[in-house]
C-alpha cells in the first residue's frame, strides 16, 4: 500500500509501485479532470502539484510520491467555487476542444505562486512544456497576465490599507 | 487472477464520475446555469416540437404523456429548464456555443441560459450538408443556420400562443425577452405556458426575425463550454465507465495493411492482471484489470507479423515514384479557356515543383473508446466526428442491427478530420462481444501516430504567365499522390451499410472508387484550391494518382492544406519575376473574386503600417477555402538558419460571424495548427512503417514559439461560411514568402527547412 495526499485528504492505493501517478488518480480514484496525452512527459496535460510544484504525473511512478502532498485541478477550484486562474481562464475563452487545460491551469498557477509578477518571457518559458493543440497560446498568455495583474492590484491594496491602518495606529 | 483492490478515495469523486454519465437518454449535460438549478427538480415538463422525420420512427427526444415534441432541438419543462440538443459535435470549435446562439436568438432567450446538450444518433441530427451525422468540413454553422433559426422562432411563437389564449390577449399584443413572455408589462416565464403550448401546433412556419433585430448573434458572451473546461469537469471519451469495466491495450500492426503470423500467448499470460489475448483486425488486443498492467504486458508480448507490400516502401521512394510519375498527363479535373494562347501571350513565365509530406493529426485525446456489448444490445462511449457511422461499425461488429446500439455523446480531445476514422471502436467492439465485459480501448500516442489515418504526401508542379498587363494569362497545375476518397469509403461504407453486406463486398466498393480516381475521375479533395480564387481565363488543373498504401484522412483544411502553399507561393514567383508588387498583383487578379479581393486589399493594407523591427520580413498570402475568403500577413525572422514568426495578420471574411471571438479563437488556433505544418509536420516512412512516435518527434508548436496574432473579421451580413479550417492554408505561404524576403532563399518544400 502506497499512501499520500490527495487534494487534502489521505488516500492509499494498491496499485503496483510503478504505475505513473496519473493512472493511480484517474483510475484508482476517479479524478478525471487530469489528462492522458503522450506518456512521455512531453505534452503535459497530466501536469499535477506536487508540494506546490508543477509536475508532469504521466511517467512518474506513484512510489515516488508516497507521503506527499498532491494537488489536482479537482483541488483548486470547482465550477461553484473557481480559482482566480479557472476563472481567467472561463474569462478569456481560453479553451476550445478543452483537453490540456487541466494541464496548463496547474501549470499557470504554479507559476504564479512562484513568480507572481512574470514577464513574456517568463510566462512562455513556464508554459512550454504544455503542448496546445488547438492553438490557445494567445489566450492562455492573456489570462495568465490577468491574474498577475489582478494579483499585484490586491497586493497593491493590502499594502496600502495596512500602511493607512499603521497612520491611524 | 484478479487481485483484491482496496482502496479509498476522496470522498465522493466516484460518485461524482458516474454522475457525469446520463445513460438514460444517451446525453450528457454541458451547462447547467446557476438561475436553472434554482427553478428545481424537473418533472410534468414539456417537450415542444415536431419530428422532422415525422410520424414513422421513434422521436429524437423522450416524451411523456402530458409531452410533445415539436423539434429535435428544444425542450422546455414547465419548471423552465430550456434545453438545446445540439445536433453537431464539439471537438473545440465551439459549435456547442455557436448553434446555441443561433436557436436561441429565435426563440428570445439568452444562450448562456440554455442548458446545452450534444444529442445522440437520431435521424432527425443529420447535417444537412453531409446525409449523414457527421460533423466536418467548417459546414456545422452554414448548414444549421436556417434550419435552428426556424426551428427557435416556431417553438418562439407556440409558447405566445398558448401565452395569448391563457392570459385572454391577442398574440399580436404579447412580446418576449430573454426567456420570458411580456403580456401586458408583466413577465412569465417561457416554462408557465410549457405544458399548454405543448397542446397547440402551426399552421404555418413563422417569419424569421429580420437580421438588425438581432440580440446575440454577432455578439460575444463567452462559450458554454467553458466553465467545465476550466474545470477539469468536462467529460471526454477517455473519462468515461463502467462498472466491471476492464482496460485493454493493442499492440498494433508495425505497418499499414499487416497481418499476425503467431501471437506468443506464453509470452504473458501470467503478468499480472492479464485476462484475455484477443487477435484484432489491427492488432492483437491484451485485456487486464488495470491500464498499467495491460499496457506492460502489451509491450512484452511476442507477436511475428506478416509483412504487406508497403513494408518495401521508404519515403525516398515515394518521393521518386511521384517524381517519375510526373511525366505522366495524368486526368484532366478543370480546364478552362485556351492554355496555349495564354502561355503564347505571356511575357513572364514561371514553373516551379513543390512538396507537402504526409502528416498526422496528433490532437491532444489519443484514441480510445469504451464499448459494452449485451446480448441484445451495445452501447459506446468515444469521441467522434461521425456519431452514426460508429453506431454502424459498433452494430457491425457486435452484431446487432444498429437501433439496437446506443451512442452516449462526449467531448472530443481534438479531432482535425482524425476522428473520422474508427479503428479503436472496432477494437473494442470486438473485444467486447467476445470477451462478454465492458472493455474500454486506450491507445498510447504512440499507437496515436503510428497507427492512424494521414493528411496525403502531394508533388505539386505549377507552370503560369503573365502578360504585359500583369495579368495571369495561363496556369497550368498538376498534383501527383494519393486520394482520401477511397480510404473514406473503406472506413465509411462497413460503417453505414447494413451488417447484412459483407465487408468484402465494402470493400469491393472501396477498391472500384480507387480504380475511377486513378483511370477517369478526380477526389475533388487531391485538387481543390489548385487553380482557384483567381481569375485564371485559361487554366488547367491535371492529376496522376500514385498511392502506397498508407491510408489517408481528412485534415484541417483537406486539400487546401497543401495546394495553397503551391498555389500562394508561385503568386509570389510570378509577382517577383514581373517586378510587380505581390498585393497589388494579387488584387489585380481577382477581379472576377470581389469578396477575396476585398481581405487582400484589407490585409495589404494593414501589411503598410506594420512596424517591422530591423531583421524582420513580411510575407503575404490569400486563399478561399470553405466558401470563406483569408488573407494573412506574417512578419518573420531568420536566426542561424532558424524561422521564427513573430506576427500573424489575419483578415476573413466569413459572411455572417455568430459569435466573433469564437471566429477569432479558430483563426489563432489554425494558424498555430497550419505553423506546426509549416515548421515541423513531417511524417517519414522506414520499411513502411512511421517513424515518427511521440512529441519528441513529430514537434508541436509550443507557446515560446508561437506568434501574436491578430484577426481582423470582415463586416458582412451575408450568411455564414466556414470558420473553422480557412484560416490555416494561407500561413504556410505566407511564412514562406516572408522568409523569401528575409533570405532570398524560395522555399517550395514543407516544411520549411532552409538550406
Amino acid at each position: 500500500m502506497i499512501e499520500f495526499t490527495l487534494n487534502g485528504q489521505v488516500v492509499q492505493t494498491d496499485d503496483t509501485p510503478d504505475t505513473p501517478l496519473l493512472w493511480v488518480v484517474r483510475d484508482t480514484f476517479k479524478l478525471k479532470g487530469s489528462k492522458f496525452g503522450c506518456g512521455a512527459a512531453l505534452c503535459g496535460a497530466c501536469t499535477m502539484h506536487i508540494e506546490g510544484a508543477a509536475v508532469k504525473t504521466c511517467v512518474l511512478p506513484v512510489s515516488a510520491v508516497a507521503g506527499k502532498s498532491i494537488t489536482t485541478i479537482e483541488g483548486i477550484g470547482t465550477p461553484d467555487t473557481m480559482s482566480a486562474m479557472q476563472a481567467a481562464w472561463a474569462e478569456q475563452g481560453v479553451p476550445q476542444c478543452g483537453y490540456c487545460q487541466s494541464g496548463q491551469i496547474m501549470a499557470a498557477t504554479a507559476l504564479l505562486s512562484n513568480n507572481p509578477n512574470p514577464s513574456d518571457g517568463d510566462i512562455e518559458q513556464a508554459m512550454s512544456g504544455n503542448i496546445c493543440r488547438c492553438g490557445c497560446y494567445p489566450r492562455i498568455m492573456q489570462a495568465i497576465k490577468s491574474v498577475a495583474v489582478q494579483s499585484q492590484k490586491d497586493a497593491a491594496e493590502v499594502a496600502s490599507i495596512s500602511k493607512a491602518t499603521e497612520v491611524f495606529l | 487472477m484478479s487481485q483484491p483492490v482496496k482502496t479509498r478515495g476522496p470522498e465522493g469523486s466516484i460518485e461524482k464520475a458516474h454522475n457525469s454519465i446520463d445513460t438514460a437518454n444517451g446525453s450528457i449535460a454541458l451547462s447547467r446555469r446557476n438561475f436553472l438549478k434554482a427553478a428545481g427538480v424537473t418533472g410534468g415538463g414539456l417537450v415542444l416540437g415536431v419530428s422532422l422525420t415525422g410520424c414513422l420512427s421513434r422521436p429524437a427526444l423522450q416524451t411523456r404523456a402530458d409531452t410533445l415534441s415539436p423539434n429535435a432541438f428544444l425542450q422546455i419543462t414547465s419548471d423552465n429548464v430550456v434545453r438545446f440538443y445540439c445536433p453537431r459535435d464539439e471537438m473545440g470549435q465551439g459549435i456547442t456555443t455557436g448553434l446555441a446562439t443561433i436557436i436561441a436568438e429565435e426563440l428570445d432567450i439568452h444562450p448562456q441560459l440554455i442548458e446545452v446538450k450534444l444529442a445522440g444518433v437520431h435521424a432527425d441530427y443529420v447535417n444537412p450538408g453531409m446525409g449523414i451525422q457527421g460533423t466536418g468540413a467548417s459546414k456545422s454553422v452554414r448548414e444549421h443556420y436556417t434550419q435552428l433559426r426556424q426551428a427557435g422562432a416556431d417553438t418562439r411563437a407556440l409558447l405566445i400562443h398558448a401565452a395569448a389564449q391563457e392570459k385572454g390577449v391577442n398574440p399580436k399584443d404579447i412580446t418576449t425577452d430573454n426567456g420570458a413572455i411580456i403580456v401586458d408589462g408583466a413577465r412569465f416565464q417561457f416554462g408557465e405556458f410549457a405544458e399548454k403550448a405543448a397542446k397547440l401546433s402551426l399552421d404555418q412556419q413563422v417569419l424569421l426575425k429580420p437580421s438588425d433585430q438581432f440580440k446575440y448573434i454577432g455578439t460575444d458572451f463567452g462559450r458554454v463550454d467553458a466553465v467545465e473546461k476550466s474545470t477539469g469537469t468536462a467529460m471526454y471519451g477517455i473519462d468515461a465507465e463502467l462498472p466491471g469495466m476492464r482496460y485493454a491495450v493493442v499492440k498494433h500492426i508495425p505497418v499499414a495493411g499487416a497481418s499476425i503470423k503467431s501471437v506468443n500467448e506464453d509470452s504473458i499470460k501470467n503478468m499480472p492482471g492479464v485476462l484475455h489475448i484477443k487477435t484484432l483486425p489491427t492488432g492483437v488486443g491484451v485485456v487486464a484489470e488495470r491500464y498499467w498492467q495491460a499496457k506492460k504486458a502489451a509491450a512484452a508480448l511476442e507477436v511475428e507479423w506478416e509483412l504487406p507490400e508497403l513494408a518495401n516502401v521508404n519515403s525516398a521512394q515515394i518521393k521518386s515514384d511521384y517524381q517519375a510519375a510526373l511525366s505522366e498527363g495524368g486526368e484532366v479535373g478543370v480546364e478552362q479557356g485556351d492554355l496555349g494562347q495564354g502561355f503564347a501571350a505571356a511575357t513572364t513565365v514561371v514553373e516551379s515543383e513543390y512538396w507537402a509530406p504526409y502528416l498526422a493529426h496528433a490532437p491532444m485525446e489519443p484514441m480510445n473508446a469504451l464499448v459494452r456489448v449485451g446480448k441484445d444490445d451495445a452501447e459506446v462511449w468515444s469521441g467522434t466526428q461521425m456519431p452514426q457511422p460508429m453506431r454502424g461499425l459498433v452494430a457491425r461488429h457486435a452484431g446487432l442491427s444498429a437501433d439496437k446500439v446506443t451512442v452516449h455523446p462526449v467531448y472530443m480531445g481534438g479531432a482535425f478530420g482524425r476522428r473520422s476514422f474508427m479503428s479503436h471502436v472496432i477494437e473494442a467492439t470486438i473485444l467486447a462481444k467476445e470477451t462478454g465485459e465492458p472493455i474500454k480501448v486506450v491507445w498510447s500516442r504512440e499507437s496515436d501516430m503510428q497507427n492512424g489515418v494521414y493528411r496525403p504526401a502531394s508533388l505539386m508542379t505549377l507552370k503560369a504567365g503573365v502578360d504585359e498587363n500583369g495579368k495571369i494569362s495561363a496556369w497550368a497545375a498538376k498534383r501527383v499522390g494519393g486520394n482520401i476518397n477511397p480510404d473514406m469509403m473503406r472506413t465509411m461504407l462497413p460503417a453505414v451499410l447494413p451488417g447484412l453486406v459483407p465487408e468484402g463486398a465494402t470493400n469491393f466498393v472501396a477498391d472500384i472508387i480507387e480504380s475511377f480516381n486513378e483511370s477517369w475521375s478526380i477526389d475533388s479533395a487531391s485538387i481543390e484550391g489548385l487553380c482557384e480564387n483567381y481569375d485564371f481565363p485559361n487554366r488547367e488543373a491535371r492529376h496522376v494518382t500514385v498511392n502506397h498504401g498508407l491510408p489517408l484522412m481528412f485534415w484541417r483544411a483537406v486539400g487546401h492544406s497543401f495546394t495553397a502553399f503551391a498555389k500562394e507561393v508561385m503568386i509570389d514567383e510570378l509577382a517577383e519575376q514581373a517586378k510587380l508588387d505581390p498585393v497589388d498583383f494579387r488584387i489585380a487578379n481577382t477581379e472576377t473574386n470581389p469578396r477575396l479581393q476585398n481581405v487582400i486589399r484589407l490585409a495589404g493594407e494593414r501589411m503598410k503600417h506594420l512596424e517591422v523591427p530591423a531583421g524582420h520580413s513580411l510575407g503575404f498570402a490569400a486563399h478561399g477555402s470553405f466558401e470563406s475568403d483569408v488573407a494573412q500577413v506574417a512578419q518573420v525572422s531568420v536566426d542561424s538558419g532558424k524561422i521564427r514568426v513573430h506576427k500573424v495578420v489575419c483578415v476573413i471574411d466569413c459572411g455572417r460571424a455568430i459569435n466573433p471571438d469564437i471566429v477569432k479563437g479558430q483563426i489563432e488556433g489554425s494558424i498555430m495548427f497550419g505553423l506546426t505544418a509549416a515548421l515541423y509536420g513531417d511524417i517519414q516512412l522506414e520499411n513502411g512503417a512511421v517513424k515518427e512516435s511521440n512529441f519528441h518527434n513529430y514537434p508541436i508548436l509550443r507557446m515560446n514559439e508561437s506568434p501574436e496574432v491578430e484577426v481582423i473579421i470582415v463586416k458582412n451580413d451575408d450568411a455564414p461560411t466556414g470558420a473553422g479550417e480557412p484560416g490555416l492554408p494561407p500561413i504556410a505561404p505566407a511564412v514562406a514568402n516572408a522568409v523569401y524576403q528575409a533570405t532570398g532563399q524560395r522555399l517550395r518544400s514543407l516544411p520549411l527547412t532552409l538550406a
